[in-house]
């Protein structure tokens, strides 16, 4: 899960890193009189993306009217295509040197990256190699402590020690939390030898959450944020909107699979609502994983057709059809749109004979490419 | 190169008395795999399908010999029970358990580098000889003797594609899921040597997606070794939107690297093919293969 910055910073500051003072403010909300950090301020759109400053997300404030208006004008808009649901307002700070730290899970070495760059401020990918101090340390915190040297030897004296510091509770954070990524750019070194972390980007391991209620407690308190997160945390499966005006709705199993058949689905023209890994294994009997998805689906405004798959290993297609027939029945504001159906494995003829309940909604295509054609053909029919 | 287990390979199953672990201990012994013990924290546990069982792996290996093991635990219990399996001597565990934590997957990783032993992990659907045995849950309907060696990161997809290479009489030489996490215990380019020393593979399919580096370090490996079998790569993800994760957490794009774009040209640049369409690949590997 990709933190916005306001709860990156936040999970910083509860590690004991300094941060500037700020508060997050919603859609429909506005700063109480004593509620703002000290002035002056600026103002941050809270959406997962890099860049925000120069798409115009990052607006400076000196007065209390000057907060207001830029809250006005960003809350509600879209910047680089993800609504602003949130901002941070913030105490302004005087800068001073920036640099670039992070620490990351490494998938080529097993172990934890440590990147440092003294020129921090930028994207990390746009800063010449030379530029960049590397140190791949096994995932414990000994390691990272025993590595910390050749991090910061190479910098100019006046940087060393806080660099160092900023590294060592960056890493204790990073171990505390489980993070995947924890990325501090800029950390501002002022000349006193103080510092602070600029911003924060900060990706946590979902697949951890079971040993931190902290951070599920955080998630779930913020379900706009991360509807995703919440949703796996909650139902124990992964159903994601793809794309808003989506004519595909995908009933679908396997990762792997279900991202292909997304790619080939763009590649007919057409674009699939959402995607989902169903693990129809883990499905017990129990329609409400479908009726999940259905729900869904009954918000998809341009729906106009439902693709299914089930490459079953181990799930019973009977039963699985039988659960599609009840879900479809419990769910009243479900489109009537077509269902394209690609079943395959045990218990096929059962499933076919059940699904002969819902009529000729139902087209039953053994063929995966066929009834990604099917699908595709549905699709563009409704949307000419 | 990794511990690959043949026929005659004594197996071990831990957590062998829940319900998915009887089921898949009943479908790999009906497979042809050699499953000589299995362990359980119940005290009382009785013979699984005639399999007998032990407390922990020291014992079962003491009693039994075993040298692969697959882990049938919950995410959160993997770490301990790797780390069990290869301090009993252990030399190839498959753990299959979604959901196991990175930090964790990065602790065994060490562990098993340090051992000298071969994790396959976090989660896959395992390994599988065709015809002889099979580690995990790979599906029957996909299987079949052949001249294709199978890497994969996705266990779906690749059923799709085995399935319809053999539609077409095109069986696996050997056919072993890495799986999808960030990090991991064996990745593509860790395979190569087997596959390369392999005499009854003839060609190599990998089956990859978007995220990390794996294809394209693999390519750096063909390159590197001159493997010279045929190689077509599947990159699932084309259609990915930046930062969106798809259910695997490794498959995410950051910035320029793991792209479709940049895996293609590693692959391509190494000699091999890459695809983002099921059936151009499966028809460019019938054409190489004579079909």
């Amino acid at each position: 899960m990709l933190l916005l910055e306001h709860d990156g910073k936040e999970l910083l500051a509860s590690h004991g890193l300094p941060i500037a003072p700020g508060i997050l403010l919603s859609i429909g909300e506005t700063p109480g009189p004593d509620s703002l950090p000290p002035a002056p301020w600026v103002v941050k759109v809270q959406v997962p993306t890099g860049g925000r400053g120069k798409a115009g997300g990052i607006r400076l404030a000196d007065s209390a009217a000057d907060v207001e208006r830029e809250l006005a004008a960003l809350l509600g808009s879209t910047l680089k295509g993800h609504a602003v649901r949130g901002c941070r307002v913030e105490t302004r700070i005087k800068g001073g040197r920036e640099i670039y730290l992070s620490l990351s899970a490494d998938a080529a070495s097993g172990g934890v990256m440590m990147l440092v760059s003294a020129m921090g401020g930028v994207d990390i990918e746009s800063v010449a190699p030379e530029h960049i101090l590397r140190a791949t340390v096994s995932p414990d915190l000994a390691a990272v402590l025993a590595a910390l040297p050749d991090l910061t030897t190479p910098l100019p004296a006046d940087l060393r020690t806080p660099v160092g510091e900023a590294l060592t509770a960056a890493a204790r954070a990073f171990f505390a939390s489980e993070a995947l990524l924890l990325e501090i750019n800029p950390l501002f070194v002022r000349a006193d030898g103080g510092w602070l972390a600029g911003d924060a980007k900060v990706i946590l391991d979902d697949n951890a959450f079971p040993r931190h209620p902290e951070l599920v407690a955080m998630a779930q308190a913020r379900a706009d944020a991360y509807p995703e997160t919440v949703f796996k945390l909650n139902e124990d499966f992964d159903f994601i909107v793809l794309d808003q005006a989506g004519t595909v709705g995908m009933v679908t199993t396997g990762a792997g699979l279900s991202m292909m058949m997304v790619d080939q689905l763009g590649d007919a023209g057409v674009s699939a609502f959402n995607f989902c890994d169903m693990r129809t294994g883990q499905m017990k009997g129990s329609p409400h994983r479908l009726k999940l998805v259905f729900d869904q689906m009954s918000q998809a405004p341009n729906l106009a057709v439902m693709l299914v798959n089930v490459f079953a290993g181990i799930t019973h297609l009977g039963e699985f059809a039988r659960l599609l027939v009840e879900a479809i029945a419990q769910t009243p504001h479900l489109p009537q749109v077509p269902i394209v159906a690609r079943l395959l494995g045990n218990g096929l003829a059962e499933a076919e004979a059940t699904l002969t309940q819902l009529g000729d909604q139902v087209i039953l295509e053994p063929d995966l490419d066929k009834a990604l054609a099917l699908a595709a053909a549905f699709a563009k029919g409704h949307s000419a | 190169m990794i511990a690959m287990p043949d026929l005659n390979t004594p197996v071990l199953v831990q957590g062998i008395t829940g319900r998915a672990a009887q089921l898949h201990t009943r479908l790999m012994l009906a497979y042809g795999t050699r499953i000589v013990a299995g362990t359980s924290s119940r005290a009382d546990a009785e013979p699984v399908e005639g399999v007998p069982v032990f407390p922990d792996c020291a014992q079962a290996v003491a009693a039994t010999g075993a040298t692969a093991s697959i882990t049938m635990v919950p995410p959160l219990a993997v770490a301990d029970a790797v780390a069990q399996a290869i301090g009993a001597g252990i030399r190839l565990v498959v753990s299959i358990a979604e959901g196991v934590p990175v930090h964790d997957a990065m602790r065994i990783r060490r562990l098993a580098e340090q051992a000298g032993a071969t994790w396959l992990g976090a989660s896959t659907p395992g390994l599988c000889i065709p015809g002889e045995m099979k580690l995990g849950f790979l599906p029957d309907a996909a299987l079949l003797p052949g001249p294709i060696g199978v890497i994969s990161k996705s266990g779906t997809l690749s059923y799709e594609v085995c399935y319809r290479l053999k539609q077409l009489g095109l069986g696996q030489s050997a056919w072993i899921g890495v799986g999808g996490d960030l990090v991991k215990g064996t990745r593509f380019p860790d395979l190569l040597p087997y596959f390369a020393g392999d005499p009854r593979t003839q060609a190599l399919v990998v089956v990859g997606e978007i995220g990390g580096t794996e294809e394209e370090d693999l390519a750096t490996a063909i390159a590197a070794t001159g493997f010279a079998k045929p190689t077509f790569v599947l990159i699932a993800g084309s259609k990915a939107r930046e930062g969106v994760t798809m259910g695997h957490a490794g498959a995410l794009v950051h910035g320029t690297s793991g792209t479709v774009a940049s895996k293609t040209r590693a692959i391509e640049a190494a000699g091999g093919q890459a695809f983002t369409n099921i059936d151009t690949l499966v028809m460019a590997v019938a054409r190489q293969m004579g079909r």
